[in-house]
């Protein structure tokens, strides 16, 4: 029984120790600032299927402040793909956080930069913040 | 619980720690904008204890809040001579400057096979200690708030004491509290330490709920919010700001009603509410007459 | 040639200098006659940006109607503030003035955002065509025209400061309002004014920051109060030339620390010596009791 349990554990470390990968492409629906999101997802490059995906958003800058509601994802024809619809208060740059439960349990945090016309992925350079 | 409330009751609780250390500076008669930085290095410290060395959370913890006072009491020290907009102003200045520091700390370690610590402007990804055990945010909900229960007991002791008597004939007439045979610059600055390793507690718990911070989380705008959350709440006991932060993030941000004007009508009460009450909701008057009731 | 360089960073270290000074002379009126710091000051200057942005966009003006649009919202919205968060605490604790204006200054910025939801806006050229060129240096033509505009408005400001009665007035309150309100001056009255006096500088700075670079963003709020404060803290609280002086040597020490340090170390270097010298306080720097 040990001897199981302690297999389980290692199969489980393995799972965490793979990592997941996202992609998120949103457009803009016309309303401000409503977004409607295709999340991909991957691990180890096989796409994931069957995740339950919760996704949420702050704003980096003033983080607790603005509540975006958590949605969840729903899965769509293609493998590994998932759409959601995401209110947020405003434009700009957002740190959207992925939360998936189900088989695989992870939480992600991705930054996006929200304008009209959708999202677009932000790299942070070293410059600090200017006016 | 929906997770939408478990969220914003996660968030009120995490802001009432900067608040409730603002508010300890507050009724020590100074204004501080700048303990959003003690948060910050309370969410670093507590990151790089968990993720890169791998102990564990309470740990993590104390370490955390003994920076955070360090930091602060490094900070207080060439600054306790001063009062009223030039303590403001230092706090402010100290602050920015430990907020670029950040954005210049570079130090990674090897974590199974991947680079693990903070990256400058990039931030510090991974702080999964809490989201690797299984702790699901209803039950770190609880971690919060229980931690937040021991510091508002602490509070309610304190401020029955002599101590806390002491602290606020500090903040009402430093001069006649000294000529009373206060050590003042020792009190403020036991009070400034006190108030980062606070502020240094909240901002450990944010670094494992989020498990991602970056210097930006860590600027200006969090220490003037939490510092406004705390007046408006009042100044007559730690109940008000956690009622300053409620009514932002609990009343207008979570039940959306203002949504996209909730600033400009929560800006507008706050500036009204302090023409009929200059020391917040639950001010020492209130206290006073809530307690006297009985 | 580093010669070349010192040259070059300290004019446009003046250049930048001279928006400090400006921002730093609008804190320092303010602070001066109602011992209070106004945390909206910034935030009305971006709405005046804000408000001479949308007017572009919507009817294409030139840029004297925009320069009017900016110094009048500015006006507005510090009158506003002015009537709000600190005519009904003048007698009172100096904290909740403070703080009612930082309330207020979240509630224009979202005003701001309202009114121009996006991150960046384009604003109309202050000047079309290049630089001044004198020998190796360069100068814009935006940048000696905001010097200028430091300049006329030092000089208006000091003759009004001392060859009206408006200005003695204004003086005697800064001096010791008491006394003022007991030689018959109306303090009120005067903050009223020194505020709108005060706003309109500071729309004027708004105009010529964003026709300068073009452009329009929300940060302006934010950068304008550090900056504005900077200035009047370096130069000695309360005093309207330190104002101007600390302004320009905060451009000087910024230029130069970017030029051999980079951005970041830039700020850094601000924000220390700020806080060197609150800590150090030389007489100087009028430690006098302060909110």
């Amino acid at each position: 029984m040990r001897r199981v349990a302690f297999v389980a554990l290692l199969v489980s470390q393995a799972a965490f120790a793979q990592k997941t990968d996202a992609r998120l492409d949103c457009k803009h629906t016309g309303k401000d600032f409503i977004y409607d999101c295709v999340i991909r997802l991957a691990r180890a490059g096989e796409p994931l299927t069957g995740a339950q995906v919760t996704v949420g958003a702050d704003m980096p800058s003033m983080p607790m402040a603005h509540q975006v509601k958590p949605v969840k994802a729903k899965p769509t024809k293609t493998l590994g793909e998932y759409r959601a619809r995401l209110d947020l208060e405003m434009g700009g740059e957002w740190a959207v956080k992925l939360r998936l439960s189900d088989p695989v349990r992870d939480q992600l945090v991705l930054h996006y930069e929200f304008d009209e016309r959708g999202a677009r992925p932000v790299k942070r350079s070293a410059k600090s913040p200017r006016k | 619980m929906d997770e939408y409330a478990i969220g914003v009751l996660t968030s009120i609780g995490l802001l009432t720690f900067v608040a409730a250390s603002a508010y300890l500076l507050l009724i020590a008669g100074e204004l501080s904008f700048g303990q959003q930085a003690f948060f910050g290095v309370g969410a670093y410290a507590a990151g790089i204890a968990t993720a890169m060395f791998g102990l564990p959370l309470p740990l993590a913890i104390l370490a955390a809040m003994l920076l955070g006072g360090l930091a602060a009491a490094l900070v207080g020290l060439p600054a306790l001579r001063l009062r009223g907009l030039y303590f403001a102003m230092a706090t402010l200045a100290a602050a920015e400057m430990l907020r670029i520091l950040f954005e210049l700390f570079h130090w990674q370690v090897q974590v199974g096979g991947e680079a693990v610590g903070p990256d400058g402007t990039q931030g510090f990804r991974g702080i999964r200690w809490v989201f690797e055990r299984g702790v699901e945010p209803l039950g770190f909900l609880g971690i919060v708030w229980a931690l937040l229960a021991g510091v508002v007991l602490l509070f309610i002791l304190v401020e029955r004491s002599r101590l806390g008597t002491t602290i606020r004939a500090l903040g009402e007439d430093p001069e006649l509290a000294g000529a009373l045979g206060v050590d003042v610059l020792r009190l403020k600055l036991g009070v400034v330490a006190a108030a980062g390793a606070l502020a240094a507690l909240g901002g450990a718990l944010f670094a494992h709920h989020n498990t991602y911070i970056e210097p930006r989380n860590f600027d200006i705008m969090l220490g003037v919010h939490t510092l406004a959350y705390a007046l408006i709440g009042g100044l007559g006991t730690v109940f008000g700001p956690l009622l300053g932060v409620a009514l932002d993030l609990g009343l207008l941000e979570g039940t959306r009603v203002f949504q996209g004007y909730r600033m400009i009508v929560f800006g507008g009460l706050v500036a009204l509410l302090l023409i009929w009450r200059p020391r917040g909701l639950l001010d020492e008057r209130m206290v006073h007459w809530l307690r006297t009731r009985r | 040639m580093a010669l070349i360089d010192i040259f070059q960073n300290t004019l446009d270290g003046l250049t930048a200098g001279a928006s400090y000074a400006l921002l730093g002379v609008g804190f320092t009126l303010i602070f001066g006659v109602l011992r209070r710091a106004n945390l909206s000051y910034g935030p009305a200057i971006m709405l005046g940006a804000y408000a001479a942005t949308w007017v572009s966009l919507h009817t294409g003006a030139g840029l004297l109607v925009l320069f009017l649009v900016a110094v009048l919202a500015t006006v507005l919205a510090g009158s506003y503030v002015e009537r709000l968060c600190f005519a009904p605490h003048r007698r009172g604790p100096a904290a909740a003035a403070m703080v009612a204006s930082f309330a207020i200054w979240m509630q224009l910025e979202e005003l701001a955002t309202l009114l121009l939801p996006r991150h960046l806006y384009a604003f109309p050229a202050l000047y079309e065509g290049g630089a001044l060129h004198f020998g190796p240096f360069s100068l814009r033509v935006e940048s000696l025209l905001m010097l200028l505009a430091a300049l006329a408005v030092c000089f208006v400001g000091w003759k009004a400061l001392y060859a009206t009665r408006f200005g003695v007035a204004v003086r005697a309150v800064i001096d010791d309002p008491r006394a003022a309100e007991l030689s018959g001056i109306s303090v009120g009255a005067i903050s009223l004014r020194v505020f709108a006096l005060a706003s309109a500088i500071g729309g004027l700075t708004g105009f010529l920051i964003v026709a300068s670079h073009e452009q329009v963003t929300p940060m302006l709020g934010m950068w304008s109060t550090l900056k504005g404060m900077l200035a009047m803290m370096l130069g000695g609280l309360g005093s309207l030339p330190g104002a101007v002086v600390g302004g320009l040597a905060l451009g000087l020490i910024e230029a130069h620390s970017q030029w051999y340090l980079g951005p970041q170390f830039r700020d850094f270097i601000a924000y220390f010596l700020l806080f060197a010298l609150l800590a150090a306080r030389p007489p100087w720097m009028n430690t006098r009791s302060a909110y």
